[in-house]
């Protein structure tokens, strides 16, 4: 994997989670977290310096508690209201981790997340899993163009 | 004296976290619009007074970066405050978005960020006063 997109990956995912749904990522990822079944997927995908696509999937049924988090609600949010957590947590991580790596003059076009079912990818080049709560989530990072590749 | 403050994010649950952190904030609150795209957003200030726009960038129907743009050209909405609420990280944009007179908070943010962006955006109020709510 190439360790400047996987620690600006892991930087900005920390903030997202920590920052917006009050959890605490750990990249210890225990057997339960391990084994915690995917329960949605978000990505978005980024053009400019460099292009690509980020895939954010949450395992283990924590993106109620998430969302709730978010929100300051106590009460279980709606499959709408989850969905719609996950899109802005994703978008979040990838706006986040864009200038980290390309620098801050670098001006990307980011398309609005959406929640996605393509399971079935090419290899990422950075995949990567946080332990979150009982569950956990997967990280995969696709890019092209990417200087930083060569050699 | 309260805030009428715009809203516009196409994410609900963006839009719930900043009104909550606007309430923490401790400023003074008068009406809080909600509009999920820019399109919408300018409909809001056709018909209500807005003292501050919380404006995301990327959103579908209308972006952020267009709706200040027809924000500026009506005269009715020209001098409207902005505050552009993004996960945008380059400075070149940031900085022609700022040129156009908006002031810019990055996602995500702090009660503590987002007050005294506003602050600093709406100019000339006395931060004691608004934190005491006797503004």
């Amino acid at each position: 994997m190439n360790k400047k997109l996987e620690t600006e990956l892991y930087k900005a995912a920390t903030l997202a989670f920590e920052e917006l749904g009050f959890l605490l990522p750990s990249l210890e990822v225990n057997e339960q977290q391990l084994n915690a079944q995917v329960e949605a997927a978000a990505s978005v995908e980024f053009d400019g310096p460099f292009s690509g696509k980020l895939l954010v999937r949450i395992c283990g049924g924590i993106l109620p508690t998430i969302t709730a988090n978010m929100m300051g609600e106590e009460e279980v949010p709606s499959k709408n209201l989850q969905y719609d957590a996950l899109t802005e947590i994703t978008n979040v991580i990838c706006g986040n981790m864009l200038p980290g790596i390309a620098g801050s003059t670098g001006i990307f076009h980011v398309s609005v997340p959406k929640m996605d079912e393509s399971f079935n990818l090419l290899p990422p080049v950075v995949e990567m899993q946080l332990g979150l709560g009982q569950g956990r989530a997967d990280l995969l990072l696709f890019v092209s163009k990417y200087s930083g590749l060569e050699g | 004296m309260a805030f009428n403050i715009l809203v516009v994010d196409d994410s609900s649950v963006m839009r719930a976290i900043i009104i909550k952190t606007l309430r923490l904030s401790q400023l003074p609150l008068g009406e809080v619009y909600e509009a999920s795209n820019g399109q919408d957003a300018l409909k809001v200030l056709e018909d209500n007074w807005v003292d501050l726009a919380l404006v995301d960038i990327n959103m579908p129907v209308m972006d952020g970066e267009e709706m200040i743009k027809r924000l500026r050209q009506n005269p009715a909405t020209a001098d409207v405050p902005v505050i552009i609420v993004s996960t945008e990280g380059s400075e070149t944009r940031i900085g022609g978005l700022v040129q156009k007179g908006a002031g810019f908070v990055h996602k995500p943010f702090t009660p503590e960020s987002l007050r005294g962006i506003i602050l600093k955006t709406l100019g000339g109020l006395n931060e004691q006063k608004a934190g005491d709510g006797t503004l």
